[in-house]
């Protein structure tokens, strides 16, 4: 089976187109919720779709309205998020709860009381009993053409939102203090970011499930942030991921047999991980090999300063003062390449543990700010002597680090005559 | 079955005496019954969750607490891949490595990758989950594994359950005992605990594994999203009657075994006059968010008429 059969054969295309635009609107929306900081009310709204979804197909049952089902899970889905919501905003502010209490108890209330109308429905209602399971972890299979129909409108709805609000939520999401002073609706705006969360969190547990929806809103905007410092590609890198991980997860899920949410959550969460490691700017990695180049380029480029310096005192001073470091034996020339004997590592090491015991004495003894030791550490690194070096390291009581935490040569190493 | 056709009150008869029977040895351990094994089992999950919510939130680190109720599946299916068995002590080292990783992990996005703190928390515990639930449809080919994690099975537990949830309070109560007041300090003040020698991030990772060891006690039970609710409900409810910790946590306590026992006699009740099985876990849960909405209308209430005067 290619992949233009997902497109096209009448049984496959409604999972596979429906579970992409299910998935690129909880990309979208993700990123509202990533910029405004509050990745975690999806988590705590998508559990509190689960009694309007259970009450929803139990209602059905009761009066058996097969033919409106899809409509009514829609809707008792979006009332009982709405519910969610406003139980979270009176346990803040009336009750003082702290936001993290207050996402976590609404959802494990609402979850429960899901769960009970869920067994209800178990006992009473077997056959519809399955319907209800399928949002739990999603089940695309069963989705069919009037669904594709569905979550079309739906999707081009929270699309044309973010496009005709799209200088608000920028406001809403960076500066909150000059979006008020421009006079924008600020009241609106916050309606209009939680309805496109609930209606994107109403379409996509079909395919992804209550409990793992969240995933699908962090996951996408994670890996899109990576790559950009621009809000409108971030909307459009995160809802292509989410599509993206639509279409794998469907894929893997047909092709293994595993099931579909976990399969599309564990897509999208491979894609995030990869991108925080990997993204060309931003990524860990990336990062981290970029010090590491920035560390030998500082390195060359101060020892080419220094025989630069030299060459600035003339071409004869330049021969002479490297051929003083071979006389004095510290440097020496095997073949082309240039060596510090042993007696220079000796004393270069010597010079750098003055340095550094000196910049030690200033701070600690004479209580000077850390910034301020180098220059005076440059100079004394040549006078200190021997006698000096031994009360320095008595008084300080042999200490292994400089104030920068840089480690001190040991005396048994250099301080040998 | 001794309870059946009991309803709400004549169920709490019935069920106080048997309970002074079992204490005072004239009921024999084994005597005991499949609601009397679910009162006392979720009253252990319970008391472990009050005790260790009530630090969570006053910690604001119940968000952790969901992700690890979460995270402890992939603890669970990894240790039986493993080891190919789930006893207690198994568990609670799955609980051990789970609470650790899980709260490193979490720290290591936010800090070192520099990810939100919100959605370092939600990556990672809900990729552990999609792997977990993928691995146990692999291993297990069984399509109802993902349901019953999440719903709980309170009908299928055995004696040899008491025992287990009891070790877990039992370590928890023992913690809690001997570190009160390391715990308390580094809740309140981490500053001053720090001077004093205190970690608190070391009680950070304490409390972490003490709340995922609860968590898999209780996830046979309620499922691993309910879970949740008996670590930040009962202290909530509490926060709003005292402002005193000792007594917070006693509070907690009783509103966290209280919830058992009505939800439990619930489920009994429905099954009695209604004829409907009800999850027992669902209705602790609906029965500890009754609770909550009371103490906070009350209270409300209370102000609104104590207020002028």
């Amino acid at each position: 089976m290619n992949l233009i059969d997902y497109f096209t054969d009448p049984v496959l295309r409604g999972p596979t187109i429906g579970s992409m635009l299910m998935c690129m609107v909880a990309g979208l929306v993700g990123v509202l919720v990533f910029v405004r900081r509050r990745s975690l009310l999806g988590e705590a709204l998508s559990h509190a779709t689960y009694p309007g979804v259970t009450g929803a197909i139990v209602i059905a049952a009761l009066f058996s309205i097969e033919r409106a089902l899809p409509f009514m899970i829609l809707s008792g889905a979006a009332l009982s998020a709405f519910a969610g919501y406003w139980l979270i905003n009176v346990l803040e502010r009336r009750l003082r709860v702290t936001a993290d209490a207050a996402l976590c108890a609404v959802l494990a209330l609402f979850f429960g009381l899901g769960i009970t109308i869920a067994s209800f429905a178990q006992t009473s209602f077997s056959s519809y009993f399955r319907k209800i399971q399928a949002y739990l972890y999603g089940q695309a299979a069963t989705m069919s053409d009037i669904h594709i129909v569905l979550y079309t409108a739906l999707a081009v709805v929270v699309i044309g939102a973010i496009i005709l609000f799209y200088k608000e939520i920028l406001a809403l999401a960076f500066d909150r203090a000059f979006a008020t002073s421009l006079g924008l609706p600020m009241q609106g705006i916050r309606i209009l970011f939680i309805s496109l969360v609930i209606l994107s969190v109403v379409i996509s547990i079909r395919s992804v499930g209550v409990i793992l929806m969240s995933a699908m809103f962090i996951a996408p905007a994670t890996a899109a942030r990576q790559f950009t410092n621009r809000l409108s590609r971030m909307f459009m890198l995160s809802g292509a991921f989410g599509a993206l991980s639509g279409l794998v997860g469907i894929l893997l899920s047909t092709r293994y047999a595993l099931p579909t949410g976990p399969t599309i959550v564990l897509v999208a969460g491979t894609c995030a991980f990869y991108a925080l490691l990997f993204a060309p700017d931003r990524g860990l990695v990336m990062r981290y090999m970029r010090a590491v180049r920035f560390r030998t380029l500082q390195r060359e480029e101060n020892l080419l300063k220094a025989l630069w310096r030299l060459h600035q005192k003339g071409e004869q001073e330049f021969d002479h003062s490297l051929l003083r470091l071979r006389l004095r034996g510290w440097v020496t020339k095997v073949g082309a390449k240039y060596r510090l004997t042993p007696k220079g590592l000796v004393r270069g090491g010597q010079i750098v543990r003055l340095h550094r015991l000196w910049e030690v004495y200033l701070v600690s003894a004479l209580g000077l700010g850390v910034e301020r030791v180098h220059t005076s550490a440059e100079e004394m690194e040549h006078i200190l002597t021997p006698e000096l070096e031994q009360r320095l390291t008595k008084l300080l009581d042999d200490p292994k680090h400089d104030p920068h935490e840089q480690p001190i040569p040991s005396r048994a190493e250099v301080m040998r005559t | 079955m001794i309870y059946s056709g009991h309803t709400l009150i004549s169920f709490f008869g019935l069920f106080f005496h048997r309970m002074w029977l079992l204490i005072t040895g004239q009921l024999p351990f084994e005597a005991l019954v499949s609601d009397e094994i679910q009162i006392l089992v979720l009253s252990c999950v319970a008391i472990s969750g009050a005790l260790v919510g009530t630090f969570l939130v006053l910690r604001r680190m119940t968000m952790l607490a969901n992700a690890l109720s979460h995270t402890i599946l992939l603890g669970i299916v990894v240790t039986f891949l493993l080891f190919h068995t789930l006893s207690t002590p198994i568990l609670l080292i799955a609980a051990l490595v789970t609470g650790v990783v899980t709260t490193f992990l979490t720290e290591f996005l936010s800090k070192v990758i520099k990810l939100q703190e919100d959605a370092s928390i939600g990556l990672i515990f809900s990729i552990f989950f999609a792997l977990g639930i993928v691995l146990v449809s692999l291993f297990s080919r069984n399509g109802h594994v993902g349901t019953e994690l999440v719903m709980g099975s309170a009908d299928a537990l055995v004696h040899a359950d008491i025992k287990g949830v009891a070790a877990i309070l039992g370590v928890n109560l023992a913690l809690f005992f001997f570190l009160y007041h390391a715990f308390k300090i580094t809740t309140f003040d981490p500053q001053l605990a720090r001077t004093m020698g205190f970690s608190p991030l070391l009680l950070n990772y304490l409390l972490m594994v003490q709340t995922s060891a609860t968590a898999i006690g209780g996830f046979r039970v309620v499922g691993v999203v309910m879970i949740l609710a008996f670590f930040v409900i009962p202290p909530l409810a509490a926060r709003l009657l005292t402002h005193n910790l000792v007594k917070l946590i006693w509070l907690s306590v009783a509103i966290a075994v209280s919830s058992v026992v009505i939800g439990v006699a619930l489920s009994r009740h429905c099954l009695t006059c209604f004829g409907v099985g009800l999850s027992t876990g669902g209705l602790v849960v609906c029965v500890l968010g009754l609770i909550y909405g009371c103490v906070a209308l009350t209270n409300r209430l209370s102000k609104t008429i104590l207020a002028p005067s």
